[in-house]
C-alpha cells in the first residue's frame, strides 16, 4: 500500500514538473511513468539497502533506461525523458539542510548532508550515464527487428 | 555560390545551437547538432567548442579558415525548444530546406508554445506539493506546500522577464518561498492546525533548486567535457548558494525574533 501511495504522488509529482519545463504534451505520459517506475525501485530499495546512494543510483539507471527506449521508439532525444524523471531523487532535503545547519552554527552536520546530497547528485548522474552507455550499445541490436523500435 | 550557402548553414547550426544551448540542453548534444548541420553541406572539416556560456564554430571555406564566436545567455529549461530542435536539425541534415523555410522554422523556434498560465500554475504547484508527499508530509502541509509552489514559479517567471542577475533572482526566489511558508504555516498554526515549516518549505524549493544543471554539469564531466561540465556545476552551485542565501536571511530573521 505504501508503494502505491508513493507511486501515485511521484506520478503526480513528476507530471508537474514535466509542465514547469515545457515538455511537449503527448510525450508527458510516458515521462511521468518513467519517473513513477524510477521512484517505486528507489523506495523498494530505500528500505533494505544500507548505503543512502544505492536507491538513487538504482532507480537514475531505471529512469535513464526507460529514458533511453523511450526516445527510440518516439525519435527524441533522450534527456527529455530523463530530466523530469531524475527530479524525485534530487537532494532537495539535502541542500536545505546544509543550508539550515549552517545556519544553527553546526558545521559538522552541514558538511555530512553536504557531503550525503553531492554524492547522491554525482550517483545521480553516474546512473544516468550508465543507461545511456548500455542503450548506445544494445541499440543496433534493437532497430534490427521491424525497425520501428 | 558555394560560399554562400556554407555561410548561410553555419549561421542556422548556430543558431540552432544557442537556442538549444539557452534552453537547457547538454553541451555534447549541442556540438553533435551543429556540427552534423555543418557537415551535411561541407566535405572539410568542422571544429565545433561549446560551453554553457558561448559557442565556437571553425570551419574552412573554399580552404580559407572561417570562425564564429556567440556568446549564450542562458534563459532556463524548456524541452519542448529541445525536442523541436532536434528533429529541425535532423531535417535540415537530410534535405535541401529552402532559405524561406528555414527562417520559418527558426523563428518558431525562438518562441516555442507554451503551456497557458493557468495550467503551468496549477501544475507547478502540484510539482512541489506532491514532493513534500512524498517526503513524508500530511495533508495540511501538502496544500500549503502546494499554493507556496505554485506563488514561487509564478514570481520566478516575473523576475525571469526582468532580465535580472541570476544570482539576484535566486537570492529572491529563495526569500520568497521561505517567506510563503513560514507566513502560511504560522497563519495555520492560528487555526490550530499543525505543519512543520522545514517540511513545507521544500516544496516551493525543489521548483528551484538547480538539479538538472547539477546532473548535466556531472554528465559532462564523466564524458570528458571538463570545461562545459566544470561551468555546469560552478552555475548550479551558485544557484544553490543564492538560494540558501535567500532562504538563510528570512530564517535568520525567525531565529532572531522568536
Amino acid at each position: 500500500m505504501h508503494i502505491l501511495t508513493q507511486g501515485f504522488y511521484s506520478l503526480l509529482c513528476v507530471i508537474g514538473f514535466s509542465i514547469i519545463f515545457n515538455l511537449p504534451r503527448r510525450l508527458v505520459p510516458l515521462a511521468s511513468l518513467s519517473g513513477m517506475l524510477g521512484w517505486i525501485v528507489y523506495i523498494l530499495l530505500q528500505q533494505t539497502a544500507t548505503s543512502f546512494i544505492i536507491p538513487a543510483f538504482v532507480g537514475s539507471i531505471f529512469v535513464g533506461l526507460v529514458g533511453e527506449l523511450a526516445a527510440i521508439y518516439k525519435k527524441q532525444p533522450a534527456t527529455i525523458f530523463i530530466i523530469p524523471g531524475i527530479i524525485p531523487f534530487v537532494p532537495g532535503y539535502g541542500i536545505y539542510y546544509t543550508m539550515f545547519h549552517i545556519i544553527d552554527n553546526n558545521f559538522s552536520q552541514a558538511l555530512v548532508t553536504g557531503g550525503e546530497s553531492l554524492f547522491i547528485a554525482i550517483s545521480i548522474a553516474c546512473g544516468v550515464v550508465i543507461a545511456t552507455s548500455v542503450v548506445r550499445y544494445i541499440r543496433p541490436y534493437l532497430s534490427q527487428g521491424d525497425g520501428s523500435f | 555560390m558555394e560560399e554562400t550557402i556554407l555561410k548561410k548553414a553555419i549561421s542556422t547550426a548556430v543558431e540552432t545551437g544557442m537556442i538549444m544551448l539557452q534552453n537547457g540542453a547538454e553541451t555534447y548534444r549541442v556540438e553533435e547538432t551543429i556540427n552534423r548541420m555543418i557537415s551535411s553541406k561541407t566535405n572539410s572539416p568542422v571544429e565545433v567548442f561549446v560551453m554553457s556560456t558561448g559557442i565556437i564554430v571553425g570551419a574552412h571555406i573554399n580552404g580559407e579558415p572561417y570562425t564564429t564566436v556567440s556568446r549564450v545567455p542562458s534563459i532556463g529549461l524548456d524541452l519542448e525548444t529541445i525536442a523541436r530542435a532536434n528533429s529541425f536539425s535532423r531535417i535540415f541534415t537530410q534535405g535541401d530546406m529552402t532559405q524561406e523555410e528555414t527562417e520559418i522554422i527558426l523563428s518558431e523556434l525562438r518562441s516555442p508554445p507554451k503551456f497557458s498560465k493557468p495550467i503551468r500554475y496549477a501544475f507547478s504547484g502540484m510539482a512541489g506539493g506532491f514532493f513534500v508527499l512524498m517526503f513524508g508530509g500530511s495533508f495540511v502541509e501538502f496544500v500549503l506546500a502546494y499554493v507556496a509552489s505554485s506563488i514561487t514559479v509564478f514570481s520566478m517567471d516575473k523576475l525571469t522577464v526582468r532580465r535580472l542577475n541570476f544570482f539576484v533572482k535566486n537570492i529572491l526566489g529563495g526569500l520568497i518561498s521561505a517567506l510563503l511558508s513560514i507566513f502560511m504555516v504560522f497563519v495555520v498554526g492560528g487555526l490550530s492546525m499543525t505543519a512543520d515549516f522545514n517540511t513545507v518549505i521544500i516544496g516551493p524549493l525543489m521548483t528551484l533548486v538547480p538539479g538538472v544543471s547539477l546532473t548535466n554539469g556531472i554528465r559532462d564531466l564523466i564524458s570528458g567535457e571538463l570545461i562545459a561540465g566544470t561551468t555546469k556545476m560552478m552555475e548550479a552551485l551558485f544557484i544553490a548558494i543564492a538560494l540558501a542565501f535567500g532562504v538563510g536571511i528570512v530564517l535568520q530573521g525567525i531565529i532572531a525574533f522568536i
